[in-house]
C-alpha cells in the first residue's frame, strides 16, 4: 500500500502539480519565475557555492536524463569498460563538487545576516532536500557500484512503465532502501518545484553565455571612466566562455574517441605474428634493394664494364633500365642492326628519369615536362623543354668466353659482320669509356 | 651608465653613420617599453572592419605549435634511411595506435600553416603594418615565410615515395639551372649549392639525411629564434592601426583579444581534428605516386610539388626559365624592401595590390593545372 503510494501515486501527483503549478506561477507571477538573487548581498560565497553546485548538478541531471530516455544507447556506450570507468569517476567527482557547493551555500545562507533577511523556510527545505538527495546518490554510487549499468534494467524500466501509464513497481521493489529513498527524494523535489526557487530551472539563461555585452552608460563622468573597463571585462568573459567551451568540447572529442589511442601511440603497436612476419619481409625487401644499389655503386668503382643483359633479352620497343657509371639511370634497347643502343635516361631538362617505351616514331618520353627523345640520335623533339640530346653510352659485346666481340656506339665497324648465332649468345656491358 | 647615454646622444646628434644606426636600433628596440606593463597590460588592439587580419598571425603560430607537437610524435617512429623511411611511414599509418591521425594532422596542419602565413603577409601588407617602426617585424616575417616554405620542401621528401623523391630531384635540379645565367665564377655556385643539399651524385641517402636534419632540427631552431624576434617586436610596438579612419574603439590585448584568439584556435583545432580524422591528406593523389621510390624506373607521370608551390611551379612550366628567375628575384627584393618602397603608398593602393596578388595566388593554385593543360595541348 505504502509502496503503491510512494512509487505510483506520488510520481503522478508530483509531475502533475509540478507542471500545473509551474504554468500557474509563470502566468500569474512572471516576476518570481527565477531564483531570488542574493548576489548583491553576498558575492564571495555565492561564487564558490553556486558555481560548483550548478556545474555538477547540470551534468549529473543530463546524464540521468540520457540514461532514462535512451537506455539502449546508454548501455551500448557503457559497454566499453574505459567509458564506464570514466562515467563512474566523473559521477563521483561531480557529486562531490555538488555537495561542496551545497555546503558553502548552506553555510552562507545560515550565517550571513544579510542573506538571513531574505531566506524563506522553503529555501531551507529545498537546500536540505538537495543535500540529502545528492548525498544519497553519492552513497549509492559508492556502495552499490556500477549504478550506471544496473539502473538500465531497474529504474529505467520503472520510469518507462510510469511514462507509458502502465506502472510496474516490481522493477524497483527489491532495490536497496537507499535507492528507493533516492527515487522518493526525486519525486519530492519535483513536487516542490512550483512552490520554491527551483522553478528557476525553467528559465535557464543560456543566452547569457553568448549574448552581446550590455554596456551601462553612466552620465556621471567619474563613473563613465570606469564603465569602459567593465565593458571590456564583460566582453572578454563572453569570449572566455566560448573559448573554454570550444576547448572543453575538443577535449571531450579527444577523450571519447582518440585519447586512449594517442596515449598508446608511445607503447608501440602489438602486432600479430603474421603481421610481424609480413613487416619483416617488407623490410628485408627494401634492405635488399638498398644493398643492391650499394653493390652496384661498388661495382662501378672496381670494374671497367658492367653487365646489363643478354643481347637476346633486349627489345627494340621496351628498353631495360640500368645504372650507368655516374650512378644515373640509363636504358638499353636493341637497335635495327641487332646491336644494342645504350642511352642515358636522365632527362637533360630537369633530370627526371625518361620512360622506356618507344612510340611509333621510335622516341621515348620524359613524363615530367613532355620531351620526346629519339633513341637513335638522342635528340629531343622541336619545342621540347629539353634542349640538349640524351647522350649515348659506350657498350661492349662479349661472347661466352669473355672475349670482346664488338664495341659501340662510335666504333661503327665492330659487330656488323657477326653471325646471328654469335649475337644470340652475346652479352651486353656498359663501359666506363665512351664507346 | 651616464656615459653610455651621453655617447648615444652625441652619436644621434652628429648624424654620423654609427649614430644613425644607433638611432635606428633605439627606435626599434625602445628600452623604456620593455616591461610587462607596457607589452601586455597596456597593449590594445583596434577594432575595425579589418580586425580579422589580426588573427592570421596567431593562427599561423597555432599551426606551428601543432606541427611541433605532432612532429615530436612522428620522430618516435620515423627512420630517415632510404630503405626504411617509406616503411616506417607506412608503419605509423597502419600499425601505430593513433598514428594515421597524428600524421594526417601534421600534413593538414602544414598546409594550414603555409596558407595562413601567406594570408598574414597579404593582410599585413594591405593594412600597411610594415612602416616605421615595424620594419624589422616585416623582414623577420618574410624570412619566417621562406623558412616555412623550406619546411614544406624538406618535409615533402621524408616519406621517400615516388612523387616525393622525383619532385625533389626536379626542385634541386632547377637550383642548378640558375647557374647558366650567372657570370663567371658565380655560375658554378648553384651547382655547388645543389650538391651541398643533395650530398651525393643523385638524390639518395645523403639527401634524405640532410633534409631530415634541416626539417627536424635546424629549421625549427631558426624559426623559433626569428619567431621570438617577430613576436617581441609585435608586443613592443603594439598592433598597427591598419586602417585610415580612426578606429571607434579598441580592446585590451589581455584579456579580451587573447581570449578571442583562443576561441579562434579552438575552432581551428576542431576543424583540423575532424579533417585529419576523416580525410587522409594523400587522398588527392593516385597510388602509383605514393608507392615507394624505385631507383630503377621511369619517373611516373604527374609529378608535382605541393599545392603551395603551384604559384611558381606552373609559370615555371609555361614560361622560359629566365623570365621566372627575373620575376622571382624581383618579387623577393620587393618583399624585403617593402617597408621602404611602399612607405608613402596609400592603404587603398596597397589593398589593391594585395587583392591582385591574392587573386594571382588563388588562380594559379586552383586553376593552374587547367591553365597548363589548356596552353600545352
Amino acid at each position: 500500500m505504502l509502496d503503491s503510494f510512494l512509487y505510483v501515486a506520488l510520481p503522478y501527483l508530483a509531475v502533475t502539480i509540478c507542471i500545473a503549478g509551474s504554468i500557474y506561477r509563470i502566468r500569474r507571477e512572471p516576476i518570481t519565475y527565477s531564483a531570488l538573487s542574493s548576489q548583491f548581498l553576498e558575492n564571495n560565497g555565492l561564487l564558490w557555492g553556486s558555481l560548483p553546485w550548478h556545474i555538477g548538478i547540470i551534468v549529473i541531471i543530463l546524464a540521468h536524463a540520457l540514461a532514462f530516455l535512451c537506455p539502449g544507447l546508454w548501455q551500448q556506450i557503457l559497454s566499453v569498460r574505459a567509458v564506464l570507468l570514466v562515467v563512474e569517476v566523473c559521477g563521483y567527482g561531480l557529486s562531490i563538487l555538488c555537495i561542496l557547493g551545497l555546503v558553502v551555500l548552506a553555510v552562507r545562507r545560515l550565517t550571513s545576516p544579510r542573506i538571513q533577511a531574505v531566506t524563506t523556510a522553503m529555501d531551507l527545505v529545498v537546500l536540505l532536500l538537495l543535500i540529502l538527495q545528492v548525498g544519497c546518490g553519492l552513497m549509492i554510487a559508492v556502495q552499490y557500484r556500477w549504478g550506471s549499468l544496473w539502473s538500465v534494467g531497474t529504474t529505467c524500466q520503472y520510469l518507462w512503465s510510469l511514462a507509458l501509464f502502465q506502472p510496474d513497481i516490481s522493477y524497483i521493489q527489491d532495490l536497496p532502501h537507499a535507492v528507493k529513498g533516492h527515487i522518493v527524494g526525486a519525486w519530492l523535489l519535483i513536487l516542490v518545484v512550483p512552490f520554491s526557487r527551483l522553478i528557476h530551472m525553467f528559465s535557464v539563461p543560456l543566452s547569457y553565455l553568448t549574448r552581446p555585452p550590455q554596456n551601462v552608460i553612466w552620465t556621471n563622468p567619474r563613473r563613465a571612466e570606469a564603465a569602459g573597463e567593465v565593458f571590456v571585462k564583460e566582453e572578454s568573459r563572453r569570449h572566455f566562455v566560448l573559448a573554454a567551451g570550444g576547448i572543453a568540447f575538443g577535449g571531450f572529442l579527444l577523450l571519447i574517441g582518440t585519447f586512449d589511442k594517442i596515449f598508446n601511440f608511445f607503447f608501440g603497436p602489438r602486432l600479430s605474428a603474421a603481421e610481424e612476419t609480413k613487416l619483416m619481409q617488407h623490410k628485408l625487401e627494401r634492405l635488399k634493394i638498398t644493398a643492391e644499389q650499394r653493390s652496384l655503386e661498388l661495382e662501378r668503382r672496381e670494374s671497367r664494364f658492367i653487365f646489363i643483359a643478354d643481347l637476346k633479352d633486349l627489345s627494340d620497343t621496351e628498353g631495360k633500365y640500368f645504372i650507368d657509371f655516374s650512378m644515373q639511370p640509363g636504358i638499353a634497347f636493341k637497335g635495327e642492326n641487332g646491336l644494342p643502343i645504350l642511352i642515358s635516361a636522365k632527362c637533360t631538362h630537369l633530370g627526371c628519369t625518361v620512360g622506356n617505351r618507344r612510340d611509333a616514331e621510335g622516341r621515348i618520353l620524359c613524363p615530367c615536362h613532355v620531351s620526346y627523345f629519339d633513341v637513335v640520335t638522342g635528340k629531343p623533339n622541336e619545342g621540347a623543354p629539353a634542349k640538349a640530346p640524351l647522350p649515348h653510352l659506350g657498350w661492349i659485346l662479349m661472347n661466352s668466353k669473355d672475349q670482346v666481340i664488338a664495341r659501340g656506339p662510335h666504333d661503327k665497324t665492330g659487330g656488323v659482320n657477326l653471325s646471328a648465332q654469335t649475337l644470340a649468345d652475346a652479352r651486353v656491358f656498359v663501359t666506363r669509356e665512351e664507346g | 651608465m651616464d656615459d653610455i647615454k651621453q655617447t648615444e646622444r652625441a652619436g644621434s646628434g652628429n648624424g654620423s653613420l654609427t649614430g644613425k644606426a644607433m638611432n635606428f636600433m633605439l627606435e626599434r628596440f625602445p628600452v623604456e617599453k620593455m616591461n610587462f606593463h607596457y607589452m601586455f597590460e597596456q597593449k590594445e588592439v583596434p577594432v575595425h572592419s579589418m580586425s580579422w587580419g589580426y588573427y592570421t598571425g596567431g593562427l599561423t603560430f597555432f599551426f606551428f605549435v601543432i606541427q611541433v607537437i605532432t612532429g615530436l610524435f612522428l620522430i618516435f617512429y620515423y627512420q630517415p634511411t632510404v630503405s626504411d623511411a617509406y616503411l616506417s611511414v607506412e608503419f605509423i599509418n597502419n600499425h601505430v595506435s593513433g598514428g594515421s591521425l597524428i600524421r594526417n594532422m601534421h600534413a593538414w596542419s602544414s598546409s594550414a600553416m603555409i596558407f595562413f602565413a601567406m594570408l598574414h603577409l597579404l593582410v599585413t601588407f594591405a593594412m600597411k603594418s610594415f612602416v616605421k617602426p615595424r620594419e624589422l617585424t616585416w623582414i623577420a616575417g618574410v624570412i619566417l615565410l621562406f623558412i616555412t616554405f623550406t619546411f614544406g620542401f624538406t618535409g615533402y621528401l621524408l616519406p621517400w615515395n615516388q612523387i616525393a623523391v622525383n619532385a625533389t630531384k626536379v626542385g634541386l635540379q632547377s637550383i642548378e639551372d640558375v647557374g647558366q645565367y650567372l657570370p663567371g665564377a658565380l655560375s658554378t655556385l648553384p651547382q655547388v649549392l645543389r650538391e651541398t643539399f643533395q650530398g651525393e651524385a643523385s638524390v639518395g641517402q645523403s639527401t634524405l639525411g640532410r633534409f631530415y636534419a634541416l626539417h627536424v632540427v635546424i629549421l625549427p631552431l631558426a624559426l623559433s629564434a626569428l619567431l621570438g624576434l617577430h613576436l617581441f617586436q609585435v608586443q613592443l610596438h603594439g598592433m598597427s592601426r591598419g586602417v585610415d579612419e580612426k578606429p571607434k574603439r579598441s580592446e585590451k590585448f589581455f584579456t579580451a583579444f587573447f581570449f578571442k584568439d583562443l576561441e579562434v584556435w579552438a575552432l581551428a583545432f576542431f576543424i583540423l581534428f575532424c579533417l585529419a580524422l576523416c580525410i587522409p591528406f594523400e587522398s588527392f593523389l593516385p597510388f602509383p605516386l605514393l608507392a615507394p621510390y624505385d631507383p630503377l624506373g621511369a619517373t611516373p607521370a604527374g609529378i608535382k610539388p605541393e599545392w603551395y608551390f603551384f604559384f611558381v611551379y606552373y609559370p615555371l612550366e609555361l614560361l622560359p626559365f629566365w623570365v621566372i628567375l627575373l620575376a622571382s628575384l624581383a618579387a623577393v627584393l620587393v618583399l624585403f624592401l617593402t617597408p621602404w618602397i611602399f612607405r608613402g603608398t596609400s592603404r587603398k593602393t596597397l589593398r589593391f595590390i594585395a587583392v591582385l596578388a591574392a587573386a594571382y595566388l588563388f588562380v594559379m593554385t586552383v586553376f593552374g593545372q587547367a591553365i597548363y593543360e589548356a596552353l600545352k595541348s
